[in-house]
């Protein structure tokens, strides 16, 4: 799991690479834990490169959103595989983080 | 000649990486569709770490782990020593609908399995837990 980050205004765009399991969890919440604190506006993740979820990655992924709620900041989601979205609709994650298709629509969404 | 697999993993956390790999090869081996492999590692993951974190007081006792596959099916069966748990009904319902501040993820684990699994079986035999999983491979 690498993470790379890239900032826009007050909005970081996040980029995890890679499975997020129980192997990584927690360096995947130490990493997100930095990026929430330097998000002023909103957080969005780019899961363009994560090819597996499982609930401990999850659990890092509400940690998160509890977080940035916290600090009244947003957390949004985009470019979620087939399976990984599945996996966000039987846990209901998909009520409470926003998912978008394309990182275009995901900063679209938090500036407007 | 259907494929198999079957793998004896102590009851540690790094041993996911062990699974992870022999879910790979079979897969490999009986040209599984990407989907397939994401939900036998979910459900592998979920139950395994489950039971490596709640069933035993430490990381020495053994899981075995056996998956089998035939034209339409992959079957997976776990069998460990530790405290009983009935995945059907022992566990939370899980909460799939508080808002963010509120929201809990365990139970979670459990409710994959039954969602992305067309069988769930367990028993407690021997002084062991037997779960049995059966997906398609095409759903």
């Amino acid at each position: 799991m690498e993470i790379s980050t890239e900032t826009d205004g007050g909005t970081v765009v996040a980029t995890p690479t890679g499975r997020l399991d129980g192997s990584n969890a927690r360096e995947f919440q130490d990493a997100l834990d930095a990026v929430v604190q330097d998000t002023e506006r909103a957080l969005i993740l780019d899961f363009e490169q994560v090819s597996y979820i499982s609930s401990a990655g999850l659990r890092v992924l509400l940690v998160t959103a509890k977080a940035l709620q916290g600090n009244g900041a947003e957390l949004a989601l985009c470019s979620l595989d087939d399976p990984i979205r599945e996996v966000f609709g039987i846990s209901g994650f998909d009520s409470i983080i926003p998912i978008h298709a394309s990182r275009a629509d995901a900063l679209a969404s938090v500036k407007g | 000649m259907p494929a198999t697999m079957s793998l004896t993993v102590r009851t540690a956390r790094d041993e996911l990486e062990r699974i992870n790999a022999a879910v790979d090869r079979l897969a490999e081996q009986d040209d599984w569709p990407p989907d397939l492999v994401f939900r036998v590692r979910l459900v592998l993951e979920e139950w395994n770490l489950n039971v490596m974190d709640h069933g035993h007081d430490d990381d020495t006792h053994e899981i075995d782990i056996a998956m089998s596959c035939d034209d339409d099916a992959v079957t997976i069966e776990i069998i460990d020593g530790g405290k009983p748990f009935d995945p059907l009904h022992d566990t939370p319902a899980p909460d799939l609908t508080s808002a963010v501040g509120e929201r809990r993820v365990g139970g979670l684990g459990v409710h994959f399995m039954r969602e992305l699994m067309d069988e769930v079986r367990y028993k407690r035999e021997s002084g062991k837990n037997h779960l049995k999983l059966v997906t398609r491979k095409v759903r």
